[in-house]
């Protein structure tokens, strides 16, 4: 490749450059293999001699990789001694870079006058980038890998409910069951798990919440509240990571998230649904207002001081109780029914993280500011690879977990973040 | 990332509505309308809102567990067993236990079933066979395996459809299959409180239902599908999920191979892409879909009438009988391709539909999954080839079907989507693989 660069700098000199790069852009290194691969194959059935080389696209490679592709294979093709030539030649070589849902097939029709036979070799897969948009503050994500994979590298088809890290473990609870994810390089692997029993819900929630101290944590599921605690593990048949679990039947009101800015309500704690996916709108203490059913709720600093519930009801309305009444947010139409509050440090210190779906069939998040009735966007959106199934604050209070759902049904755990810009 | 990749490309038009702005809400009826019968095989619209299978196809085909929570092969996949997930009931109450299941199984495919034996062993089902079944856990998600009541706990036969579903049935009257939620149904209750399928109902009665909101969900099929999209429907849209393709007879003169070789060449799919089903699906001549092996392109599909006058060589067999197994576009599928083998010096006469015993049947037959050699499968058991086929790599896959599409018993023609078109109201629905309507994950705008 770099032999051939030269050449061509050498004859056309350096206004040429840019024309010639475009011309023949370099390949990609992921393509090298499977084309000398192809070469290889075809080589066994043809023989040294001259050919004729067509390449066409059925996949979603990009068109402008193609030309790239063509060099690669007319090189490893010549390395055999195939010498690609134009329609003079009886022999052909019909490549079609195809694909299935499961890989990338590429496909070498080679036809010897009335013969004609047949290379395959899979491809490897390729990964995308996902681009966030430029605003006062930007969201960006990092997805924590590992936690979609259960024990024995099942794709996890169970969705998360809810997760934390916790003493240099992850806990991640399932409809069925809480995990235990130990750290191993570059990820984390599910090192134990611990059964509740399923709820049947199509839409199941829960919330897991880090205890001071970080030597424990509760979970509330509907019906039950589990509590795990951690102590150092032995050696022996003790559970791996050092954490047990006892589960009991409650009906007990779940916590609601209070950003640590959000003085002057004590905390709140609110009334599942067991049977449905929301919260009944009764909460405890009272706060003087009567809420209606929601599906998320937290407590927001005020700029005026102290800090109001924000609801997210469940008719698609958000809501803002303060000085005893419920007043509606504007600038929230096309929220989700999940938030996370992050503090930021960024704007007025805390930002809310909401879902939206708009018109794109992927859900983005987006962070605002509710200075009074009115959600203000302070980013843009942050285009994430599903649809946001759960979404909560971080236990650093400065970054939010959210859960997507791909379309093919696998979920993933992405932490957000947001940076001042 | 690459599979997820591909899915979501295919998938993008199956969701118009998948992507919840908020959670599902709860409640309401949901009403859906069908041309054909709600309990017709296979995939009539009732049979997957009662009955659950072993296991089943997410929205991607790929296979998860259902009723059986894990299954493992043994000698070389002659042998398999299935582990029942516990605390699963019948819309009856009773428990599902291994012998229901085996009886079951048993009743679906009676003597011609893919496997030689299958028992109950405590919690487990086994299936054995004197050949390899390594595509059997896909297979046990087919319509055909649905696991049905048999008996009761008390030893009778049970009234009416009864299963582990997330809907039971609760009567019909008028035309009008009613269904109420199943509230312990071990996926979880569905987000609807009950579904109505009007059943028997003209696609375009079906279409003026929904443009007046008196139905949720309704068909497109897909010859109407640019019509549809002309009227501004919300359609969804699957991949091509079902092949429409000519079943040869091997009787009489068309024992002869050149005869069926020259029936192949002659139709000209073109035609039926174009003019028929209105460019909807792809044309084919492959068993699978490009995007199951990514080299349907092989196979080429272009009519050739001289070839198809070479093969028969003179030979003009007596009359042979052309059925469909439907009506509408495959009826005039049928008489276009009628219409292509007298070209080529055949007789073709169009028999009525269900007629038995036809030389020429043109049928639609399912391609769900995203699994090659399980859909190969079932495309065998579907046009009676119950031979014994093992392909773990493309290029043996590939050599397979070059060995079945060589007899010509079957000749695909093309590949077509299914559609549905939903009401404003409808959230959440997506597709099956199969591209039926998954609707008990479908729930209501405003249902609270």
């Amino acid at each position: 490749m770099r032999h051939i660069w030269a050449v061509i700098l050498g004859s056309f000199g350096l206004s040429g450059i840019a024309i010639c790069s475009a011309q023949i852009p370099q390949a990609p290194s992921r393509w090298v293999q499977p084309a000398a691969e192809l070469a290889g194959q075809i080589a066994d059935i043809l023989g040294p001699g001259q050919a004729q080389v067509t390449v066409r696209n059925l996949s979603t490679i990009q068109a402008g990789e193609i030309p790239a592709i063509r060099k690669l294979l007319e090189l490893d093709l010549k390395a055999h001694g195939i010498i690609a030539s134009g329609g003079e030649s009886a022999n052909a070589v019909r490549v079609t870079l195809s694909e299935n849902v499961r890989e990338r097939l590429w496909v070498a029709e080679v036809v010897e006058g009335s013969e004609t036979h047949v290379a395959m070799v899979h491809v490897d897969a390729s990964t995308a980038t996902v681009a966030v948009a430029d605003a006062r503050m930007v969201l960006q994500k990092e997805k924590i890998t590992g936690l979609s994979i259960r024990i024995g590298g099942i794709a996890l088809d169970d969705p998360v409910l809810a997760a934390t890290e916790i003493n240099g473990h992850f806990v991640v609870m399932f409809a069925d069951q809480i995990s235990i994810f130990s750290p191993i390089p570059g990820g984390w692997t599910e090192s134990n798990t611990f059964l509740m029993e399923k709820r049947l819900s199509r839409d199941p929630r829960g919330v897991l919440l880090a205890n001071a101290g970080g030597g424990s944590f509760t979970a509330y599921a509907p019906g039950a509240e589990c509590v795990g605690s951690y102590s150092l593990p032995l050696s022996g048949p003790m559970a791996e990571s050092g954490w047990s679990v006892r589960c009991h039947t409650s009906d007990d009101p779940w916590p609601i998230y209070q950003s640590a800015d959000a003085s002057g309500l004590p905390p709140l704690k609110a009334f599942y649904n067991p049977a449905r996916d929301y919260f009944t709108g009764v909460v405890a203490p009272s706060i003087g207002v009567d809420l209606p059913a929601f599906y998320s709720a937290g407590l927001i600093p005020r700029a005026a001081g102290g800090a109001a519930l924000l609801v997210t009801e469940i008719d698609g309305k958000v809501s803002i109780a303060e000085n005893d009444a419920l007043r509606n947010v504007a600038g929230t139409r096309d929220w989700g029914s999940d938030f996370a509050m992050v503090r930021s440090g960024c704007g007025a210190g805390t930002q809310v993280i909401a879902s939206s779906s708009g018109e794109a069939v992927n859900d983005s998040l987006r962070a605002f500011e509710i200075p009074a009735l009115e959600a203000v966007p302070e980013s843009g959106p942050l285009a994430m690879d599903g649809t946001v199934t759960a979404l909560w604050t971080a236990q650093d209070g400065k970054s939010a977990f959210a859960v997507v759902r791909d379309t093919a049904g696998e979920y993933e755990v992405d932490r957000v973040s947001a940076l001042c810009d | 990332m690459f599979r997820r990749f591909v899915i979501r490309a295919l998938l993008a038009a199956m969701t118009l509505s998948a992507t919840a702005r908020t959670r599902p809400h709860y409640g309401g009826t949901l009403r859906v309308e069908t041309a054909g019968d709600a309990w017709e095989r296979p995939d009539g619209i009732a049979r997957r809102l009662v009955y659950d299978g072993l296991t089943q196809l997410d929205a991607s085909g790929a296979l998860r567990p259902a009723l059986a929570l894990t299954w493992e092969p043994d000698n070389n996949s002659h042998r398999w067993q299935f582990r029942l997930r516990p605390g699963v009931h019948f819309h009856d109450g009773s428990t599902l236990t291994s012998g229901m299941v085996v009886a079951s199984l048993s009743a679906s495919c009676n003597t011609n079933c893919p496997w030689t034996a299958v028992k109950a062993v405590g919690p487990l089902v086994v299936f054995t066979s004197d050949s390899p079944m390594p595509s059997l856990p896909t297979m046990l998600a087919g319509d055909e395996f649905l696991i049905t009541l048999r008996t009761t706990a008390d030893g009778k036969t049970p009234v009416g459809a009864i299963g582990t579903g997330p809907f039971q049935v609760t009567g019909f009257n008028n035309g009008v299959l009613a269904m109420s939620a199943n509230e312990s149904c071990w996926q979880g209750r569905p987000f609807v409180d009950a579904i109505e399928i009007r059943v028997h109902r003209a696609v375009r009665e079906q279409w003026l239902d929904l443009s007046v909101g008196r139905a949720d969900v309704v068909e497109v099929p897909a010859e109407e599908l640019r019509q549809a999209q002309q009227q501004r429907l919300t359609v969804l849209i699957s991949p091509p999920v079902t092949m429409l393709a000519l079943q040869v007879s091997e009787a009489g003169a068309l024992a002869n191979v050149k005869l069926r070789r020259a029936i192949a060449a002659a139709i000209d799919r073109s035609a039926l892409y174009n003019v028929i089903f209105q460019k909807q699906g792809a044309v084919t001549a492959s068993l699978l879909a490009q995007r199951l092996t990514g080299y349907s392109f092989l196979f080429p599909t272009d009519r050739d009438l001289n070839k198809a006058h070479e093969l028969r060589a003179g030979l003009t067999p007596g009359p042979l009988t052309l059925a469909t197994e439907g009506d509408g576009a495959l009826q005039l599928a049928a008489q276009r391709i009628g219409l292509n083998l007298r070209e080529a010096g055949f007789n073709v006469q169009l028999a009525s539909a269900g007629t038995q015993r036809a030389d020429l049947v043109l049928r639609e037959i399912p391609l769900p999954g995203d699994d090659p050699v399980a859909a190969l499968a079932q495309v065998m058991r579907g046009t009676g080839n119950l031979t014994p086929m093992t392909a773990t790599t493309p290029a043996e896959l590939l050599r397979v079907e070059q060995t079945i599409l060589d007899e010509k018993k079957v000749i695909p023609l093309l590949d077509l989507p299914r559609a549905n078109a939903i009401g404003a109201r409808v959230r959440d629905l997506r597709l099956r693989a199969d591209g039926t309507p998954d609707l008990a994950d479908a729930s209501l705008e405003a249902a609270q």
